[in-house]
């Protein structure tokens, strides 16, 4: 498990140190990261406090085509972000308003 | 039937002493009153009409030594050794059809409302006549201490202990003190010492806990933000390059109708809870059961496990029933995103359930537990006793966890100061 670990964190830093457009002093970050990481990561694999049952997957679903559309109202001709703000596209149990 | 709640006798009522039963009712208040019809049974009526309170008897030789046997999953005369088992509630009671057609909510018999919180039950021996006191808080059997028959809650009571069905345990205890033994030696290493010290699997014990299962209806519907990517490029900025994006905005709508076959949620307050506070998620996490095999109650499946009565009820778990479609429906949506490769962001949402179909079911778990005096915490080895799916929570040892994380964080910080200096 630890070594596991050390070779993912390895693997972290030879990503960052190779990547170029990033100042490499960003490295220095790579020890505290790693310690938490390590911590958080043999912290869940006792405790499991982040399993719950996969409803979502694990139920009997009979679902009928699924019904949408698209209308395009904007464009964002310059940002540095790679992906939309507050994607929860893959959280389906955060919930967001509720439409009467 | 021989049974009552303890306590349930009332003072003698002096007629000097009128009592208050509110004020008189209107002359079409009393009309309406009296023309209003019988109040309405369950939806579905679950009662194992084949069974007699108190003494469930083998059917060849009329010993009451009946319970469980597990490699089989029928009940077994220990008089006689002759087998037998309960119908299927799927086919039993027909709640396999139909999902398609569900309107409200329809409630099984067992899954009704919990009218009183009385969990005593004191019986009179079909064998001998001794009253014998049952506490269904955590049993539906009891030994009569004069002959040993034993006595088994068969009817429905007030404080929801009779479920409808009942899903047999198919692990045996040696299989369950495996898996548990198995999924604690992995995570060793890191375990709080005493955790470690005081381990001891055989301890399991075996549990049917009360959840209800519910056939659903519905509909969901989503709204959004969607985002294309454009175009891509990159711009020096001194020694760097920065990467920048352009995107085209959509506003996207999803909906989706789908049924839903068994959903299990919890039954009891104690178990619903999924907070961080607590480890209920582990129990939570060896769901499903395959409860399609569920049968018709008979107490005598649980002679020599112990049970949980359930405390929650249908109106209880409503806003449960609307949460968990809404999710489902948005992990069907899911796969139609594809074109938005810059992610969507669902900003509004509803659901409708047009029907649900609920009945009340005790299923089986192998449970280790262990109570971490220092935090307060109850932590949990749970085997579903179906499937022999493991979850446990295992106490960690914080100063071994610390000591892991300044090693790797040490070596990492030691790698990432050479490669400075060798770029330097």
């Amino acid at each position: 498990m630890i070594h596991d670990l050390v070779l993912q964190q390895l693997a972290a830093v030879t990503v960052w140190a190779t990547s170029g457009d990033e100042t490499p002093l960003w490295l220095l970050a790579a020890g505290p990261a790693g310690a938490v990481a390590t911590y958080w990561s043999l912290y869940r694999y006792y405790r499991n406090t982040d399993k719950s049952h996969a409803y979502e997957r694990d139920t009997l679903i009979a679902a009928q085509p699924v019904q949408g559309h698209r209308e395009k109202v904007g464009h964002i001709s310059r940002t540095r972000d790679s992906d939309i703000d507050g994607d929860n596209s893959s959280n389906h149990r955060v919930r967001v308003q509720r439409l009467e | 039937m021989a049974q009552r709640p303890q306590g349930d006798q009332q003072p003698p009522h002096d007629p000097k002493d009128p009592v208050f039963d509110g004020p008189p009712l209107s002359l079409e208040q009393e009309l309406a009153a009296a023309r209003a019809e019988p109040e309405a049974g369950a939806d579905i009526e679950t009662v194992n009409e084949s069974l007699a309170d108190g003494l469930n008897r083998c059917p060849k030789c009329g010993s009451t030594d009946v319970r469980l046997r597990g490699s089989t999953e029928m009940l077994v005369c220990l008089f006689c050794r002759h087998q037998w088992q309960e119908a299927r509630v799927e086919e039993a009671f027909g709640l396999g059809v139909g999902i398609d057609d569900l309107q409200g909510t329809v409630v099984a018999g067992g899954a009704g409302e919990i009218t009183g919180d009385d969990d005593v039950l004191t019986m009179t021996c079909g064998g001998c006549g001794a009253d014998v006191v049952v506490d269904t808080a955590h049993a539906m059997n009891a030994r009569c201490h004069w002959c040993r028959h034993t006595l088994n809650v068969n009817q429905r009571t007030p404080n929801g202990a009779v479920p409808d069905a009942v899903l047999p345990f198919r692990l045996t205890r040696d299989e369950a003190v495996a898996k548990i033994r198995a999924f604690a030696s992995k995570r060793r290493l890191f375990a709080h010492p005493r955790f470690t010290r005081e381990f001891v699997p055989e301890n399991v014990l075996g549990v049917y806990l009360p959840y209800l299962v519910i056939d659903a209806r519905a509909e969901a519907a989503y709204v959004g933000q969607g985002e294309v990517q454009t175009r891509r490029w990159t711009e020096k900025q001194g020694d760097n390059s920065v990467t920048y994006y352009a995107a085209d905005v959509y506003r996207v709508d999803r909906s989706v109708a789908f049924t839903v076959d068994d959903l299990t949620i919890e039954g009891a307050a104690d178990r619903a809870d999924l907070g961080s506070g607590t480890t209920n998620n582990i129990v939570n996490t060896i769901l499903p059961f395959d409860t399609k095999n569920a049968v018709k109650w008979n107490s005598s499946y649980l002679v020599g496990f112990t049970s949980e009565k359930r405390d929650l009820d249908v109106t209880d778990l409503q806003p449960v029933l609307e949460d968990q479609p809404l999710s489902i429906g948005r992990a069907q949506v899911h796969d139609t995103l594809g074109e938005f490769d810059r992610g969507v962001r669902w900003e509004a949402e509803k659901v409708d359930v047009g029907g649900s179909r609920w009945v009340s079911m005790y299923l089986p778990v192998w449970l280790y537990s262990y109570y971490q005096e220092n935090t307060r915490m109850l932590h949990y080895i749970a085997v579903n006793a179906r499937t022999g799916e493991t979850m446990g929570s295992v106490p960690v040892s914080q100063p071994r966890l610390i000591a892991a994380a300044l090693t790797v964080g040490t070596v990492l910080e030691g790698i990432a100061a050479a490669i400075l200096v060798a770029t330097a």
